[in-house]
């Protein structure tokens, strides 16, 4: 096992920082994220207020600490459903009878042929607008997406010489899967979820743009982003803050990602 | 000639009989995909609650007579059962009609003409800057060093994880604004396409960057490189002609995935930047429940993404030869 | 040939160019003629560019550059002549006479007659023209006839009061008869007027390209010169982003921008190049509405604990920097009939809690909000994204925490247009914000008179508080119907008296309509009717 290099350090508190935000966001931030100060509004940072204030007068660093849960939530759960979905066709189309994968290619093709923000678009205007929604609506539109890099990947390596060989020397179907397939598929997957994070947050702050996001006043990254973004010519901390933060979420799991799989690498 | 070049040279007969099929799968699943296309979007679309005989009748909360309505359902087919409808609607698409916008009183076709060029231009210059920019970096920082290495792909995830519409607007306030260099909306010639072409393709950069990046290690790394290497040809040589050759092959793979985001982007970005566009259209036309339009335009975006994979799994089988051999 | 008109071309505009340096640059403010103007507008971009069709603000503001109507009002408030000249009522006030301009032709060479305000007013009324504020605006029109060459009738089925207010807005302008004869996704293309500007492209989420209509002869009374228009163009571009259309402005692409946020007012008037209007809508006042027909706004003592727990004044201040004034009225502050009564909104959240108990709603939960047999009083407030500008958002986000405290629970829904009607039209709504620009008072007719909660076969209706008082309807139709200025004064006084006091609705601010433009842009002006702009006047001293 090797020492801990500096940046997994960093990754490593930076994460932790984040988790401890989502579960219990009091510990960091007493405030109340919802608590307005009509009075009080569009004040630059500054000790009373780190990040400075909003169009409310909201503490901006208070609603960022709250609203970590919801934004990691909506980042982790689309992601996994994006990943998961791709996971199942990817590998049903890489690995299966020739029809099967004709037929999850083609079943592909047609999501694929969806620009993803129409999927998302449609899916929360038939449902409405809520984290719920544009959650799922984020994890349906990039499904396809990571399942064609998969089906790709799959491809490749099961052209690879070590599987045939695993092959020519009798090895099930399920353990070629599960020893050599995917572990080598892994390392694009690692890089593709870990960006996935940042990336469908990112998704779901567009669509709040939009105006097809997060409910008011819910402290979500994305919805304090896109509310900003009115104000982006005079007030730069409303959108500099929440920005910041979720490029920061996602460089992290980027980096830890990263290590994980140097680790794997190298074991 | 086309015989006698056959009768030349028997082994290339072979290789070439392999592309017919290929091809006639390919036109059958176009065909497929934007039947299918279609047929999801006319059923999803009419789920979405508001009435299309209001869009027609100058959209929402016009306070239109029942008799109008009675009149426009009686005059669009919309009273007729759903299922009516939607073969009504196949009918007319096989022969290529795609119907009037509701909302825009003009035909679809027209309109996707209008606006197509616009975005596919942006598109595609997006996605060439896109590339160039990750090859750049994904070059430099394997190449670099190990500080390189770490700017590199802080640089990459950053850019992967900046939201379009905030990208857009500091780059109009920065570029316009502050410095005064480019026009803040768009403009006709290529100055206008500065700044949404980089608002697409800086984000888009820094994914294909990472993949890159983790092809060419893959590749510096891998036995080829090494029996290259023991040959004595130069590390420069070794990396330009087999690990570039290598990061390729991921890139070119997800050109078509990339070309669906810089689609999904334009929605935005044509709205920021006051492009006429088909991003914009279709968030409008769905906004204005306008079927015929949304319809139009998903099939018009499903023929350019399948033009596009299918140009990129072309060089997808010209840079790697392992999948010609595989006939799917 | 080609070869020769180059040079020629060139020739002449070095012409030009010298005869520009020789003469001095104009000092004084003397208009000058020719230039285009790059009218940015961040309204939506219209469906058709007829506004017959339909009827909604940016149809109206585009229209007044190519479109007339028949009178037009002054900064005063009165109406003054524009392609009519004259106007009379007749005495049972079933009829009136207007008689039109005698040397007005629309831009297609088409003749201004009787006849073509007969046509005018048919396409209206007929169903298939799709028209909803016109329409609603010719209720009592029963038809117009030609008393002679130059005199159109309209007959009436009651009195209307409204009538000069109503024919004043451009969705009642007068096109040529000849193009509405087209069919109507023709017309709405390219819809002919007797304006000083023409329509000559549409290119679709682009811009409009007017140019100017040579012949022009019809300015309204009040309009600063005669004759044809100063500017040789316009180029009307749709800009949705308002962070890049202010942008634009300050980089000179465009000159001027409408729609401008309350922040970028404030940081415009830093600057020596931009020049701010601000110019409010007729018709209603910005409001919040409560619907009155289900619990638990269908207790008043509810709707005043909401109005009196919802504190607009610090929101106002806080999010529209002194651009917006607050409204105690249901009407425009530009209504000269509007009745304002500030001690009926005062921010009192004691007085809140006392109503609340007082209507049973005595227990809190555990969040703190109220709750009466197991129900929580819970409101749904669907918000229109397309209607509400970010800070009117921020406002409502606002007087949900602060109603909070008295123990509501604001749900807010931010909706696009489609799904905010027809949440509406379900009913299921207790509170809702919308706009409605029309001239004069009678709109307190189409927005409380209990007609207005019916709705329309397209679930439609305007009376979204659900008013449904006989008192008020009689006042309203009677105040509609009367022409003495005194008495209907007064009937209007004594509407708005039991709206405002039976707290069916908070009143907000005006209807904001700001516009910037580039200090080389001259002349230009809010025609005072629906307070669109109008660039007849406008030159650029560049």
């Amino acid at each position: 096992m090797r020492r801990f290099r500096p940046v997994e350090v960093f990754a490593i508190v930076v994460i932790a920082l984040l988790v401890i935000a989502a579960v219990v966001p009091g510990a960091l931030a007493p405030g109340d994220p919802l608590a307005i100060h009509p009075l009080e509004s569009f004040r630059p940072p500054s000790f009373a207020h780190l990040f400075g204030t909003d169009e409310s007068g909201r503490d901006i660093y208070t609603r960022i600490v709250h609203g970590t849960g919801a934004s990691l939530l909506i980042g982790l759960t689309a992601t996994a459903i994006g990943v998961g979905l791709a996971l199942v066709f990817g590998l049903l189309a890489g690995l299966g009878p020739r029809w099967l994968d004709f037929g999850t290619t083609r079943f592909l093709e047609v999501l694929f042929a969806f620009p993803g923000l129409l999927l998302a678009l449609l899916f929360i205007v038939i449902y409405g607008p809520g984290v719920v929604t544009s959650t799922i609506a984020v994890g349906l539109a990039t499904a396809p997406g990571y399942a064609r890099i998969i089906r790709s990947q799959v491809l490749v390596v099961r052209r690879a010489p070590y599987l045939e060989a695993a092959t020519v020397l009798g090895r099930s179907r399920t353990s070629r899967i599960i020893h050599h397939l995917l572990p080598n598929v892994s390392g694009s997957l690692f890089v593709l979820v870990t960006l996935g994070i940042g990336q469908s947050i990112v998704w779901a702050s567009s669509l709040s743009y939009l105006g097809l996001g997060a409910v008011p006043p819910a402290a979500e990254w994305g919805a304090m982003l896109s509310a900003g973004r009115t104000y982006i010519t005079s007030f730069w901390w409303m959108t500099f803050f929440p920005g910041l933060f979720i490029v920061l979420s996602a460089v992290v799991a980027t980096m830890l990602g990263r290590s994980l799989q140097q680790r794997l690498r190298s074991s | 000639m086309a015989a006698a070049l056959i009768g030349e040279a028997p082994p290339r007969t072979r290789k070439r009989r392999r592309w017919l099929p290929w091809l006639l799968l390919r036109l059958g699943g176009v065909v497929f995909v934007l039947w299918a296309v279609a047929t999801v979007t006319f059923f999803a679309i009419r789920l979405i609650p508001g009435d299309p005989a209001e869009a027609i009748l100058g959209g929402p909360g016009s306070q239109t007579s029942a008799a109008a309505l009675a009149q426009v359902r009686a005059a669009y087919g919309l009273d007729q059962p759903l299922f009516l409808q939607y073969l009504h609607y196949l009918g007319r698409l096989v022969v290529g009609d795609l119907g009037r916008s509701y909302a825009l009183h003009d035909s679809v076709i027209g309109v996707i003409a209008q606006n197509l060029g616009g975005t596919l231009l942006l598109a595609v210059v997006s996605l060439i800057a896109a590339s160039l920019i990750a090859l750049a970096l994904a070059a430099w920082s394997t190449r670099g060093g190990r500080a390189a290495a770490s700017i590199g792909s802080l640089l990459e995830v950053v850019a992967a994880a900046v939201p379009h519409f905030w990208l857009a607007i500091s780059l109009i306030l920065l570029f316009s604004s502050f410095l005064g260099w480019l026009p803040p909306v768009s403009v006709p010639g290529p100055l206008g396409l500065v700044l949404p072409v980089l608002t697409l393709a800086l984000p888009l950069s820094g994914f294909l960057g990472q993949v890159m990046r983790e092809s060419m290690l893959d590749a510096m790394a891998s036995p080829f490189v090494l029996s290259a290497r023991a040959r004595g040809e130069s590390e420069s040589e070794v990396f330009w002609l087999h690990a570039l050759r290598h990061a390729a092959i991921p890139a070119i793979g997800l050109a078509g995935w990339a070309f669906g985001t810089l689609i999904s982007g334009a929605v935005v970005v044509e709205t920021i930047f006051a492009r006429p566009g088909l991003g914009r259209s279709l968030l409008s036309a769905v906004q204005q429940r306008d079927v015929p339009l949304v319809i139009g335009v998903v099939i018009g975006v499903a023929l350019a993404y399948m033009l596009v994979t299918t140009l990129t799994d072309l060089a997808d089988r010209i840079v790697d030869p392992r999948l010609r051999e595989d006939a799917r | 040939m080609k070869r020769i008109i180059t040079p020629l071309i060139a020739l002449a505009s070095i012409a030009l160019l010298l005869a520009g340096c020789s003469s001095p640059s104009p000092t004084s403010s003397a208009p000058v003629s020719g230039g285009t103007l790059v009218y940015a507008t961040g309204d939506a971009e219209p469906t058709c560019l007829d506004p017959h069709v339909g009827g909604n603000y940016p149809q109206a503001l585009v229209a007044t550059q190519y479109l007339e109507s028949l009178v037009s009002k002054n900064k005063a408030g009165d109406i003054i002549p524009w392609l009519a000249t004259k106007w009379s009522e007749s005495k049972n006030g079933l009829s009136w006479d207007f008689t039109l301009r005698s040397d007005v032709k629309f831009t297609d060479g088409t003749p201004l007659t009787p006849d073509a305000v007969a046509v005018n007013i048919a396409h209206l009324q007929d169903p298939a023209t799709g028209s909803s504020t016109g329409y609603l605006a010719l209720a009592k029109v029963t038809g117009v006839t030609s008393v002679d060459a130059h005199t159109a009738r309209i007959t009436l089925s009651a009195p209307d009061s409204a009538l000069l207010d109503s024919l004043s807005q451009p969705w009642l302008a007068i096109e040529s008869p000849t193009a509405l004869k087209r069919s109507q996704d023709v017309n709405c293309q390219s819809p002919v007027g007797t304006g000083p500007f023409v329509v000559k492209k549409w290119v679709r989420q682009q811009s409009i390209t007017l140019v100017r209509n040579n012949g022009y002869n019809s300015p309204p009374a009040d309009a600063a010169h005669r004759g044809k228009a100063y500017l040789a163009s316009i180029e009307w571009r749709f800009l949705p982003d308002s962070a890049s259309r202010y942008a634009a402005l300050q980089a000179g692409t465009v000159d001027v921008i409408d729609n401008v946020q309350p922040d970028t007012i404030v940081a415009a008037k830093g600057s020596k190049n931009i020049v701010h209007i601000d110019a409010p809508r007729p018709g209603a006042s910005n409001r919040i509405e409560l619907n009155s027909s289900i619990a638990p706004f269908d207790d008043q003592r509810v709707r005043e604990a909401f109005i009196r727990s919802a504190d607009v004044n610090s929101a106002i201040t806080s999010l529209f920097f002194g651009t917006a004034k607050r409204s105690y009225s249901a009407l425009s502050s530009i209504e000269a009939l509007g009745v304002s009564d500030p001690t009926l909104f005062g921010y009192d959240q004691k007085a809140a809690a006392k109503l609340l108990d007082a209507a049973g709603w005595t227990q809190r939960d555990a969040s703190g909000y109220r709750v009466k047999d197991g129900k929580r009083l819970e409101l749904e407030f669907p918000v229109s994204t397309n209607q509400s500008i970010p800070a009117e958002q921020s406002l409502f986000e606002q007087l949900q925490a602060t109603t909070k405290e008295a123990g509501f629970k604001v749900n807010l829904h931010p909706l696009d247009l489609s799904s905010w009607y027809a949440a509406l039209g379900k009913n299921q709504y207790n509170l809702v914000s919308a706009p409605y620009t029309k001239v004069g008072p009678d709109v307190l007719r189409i927005l409380f008179d209990s007609e207005g909660t019916k709705p329309a076969p397209s679930g439609y209706f305007a009376n979204h508080a659900q008013v449904k008082d006989p008192a008020l309807d009689t006042l309203l139709v009677t105040a509609s119907e009367v022409s003495d200025p005194a008495e209907r004064a007064s009937l209007y006084k004594q509407a708005q008296d039991i709206v405002l006091s039976g707290y069916y609705i908070l009143p907000l601010y005006d209807q904001q309509n700001h516009y910037l433009l580039r200090s080389a842009v001259k002349g230009l002006r809010a025609l005072p009717s629906v307070s669109t702009p109008t660039l007849y006047d406008t030159w650029l001293q560049r």
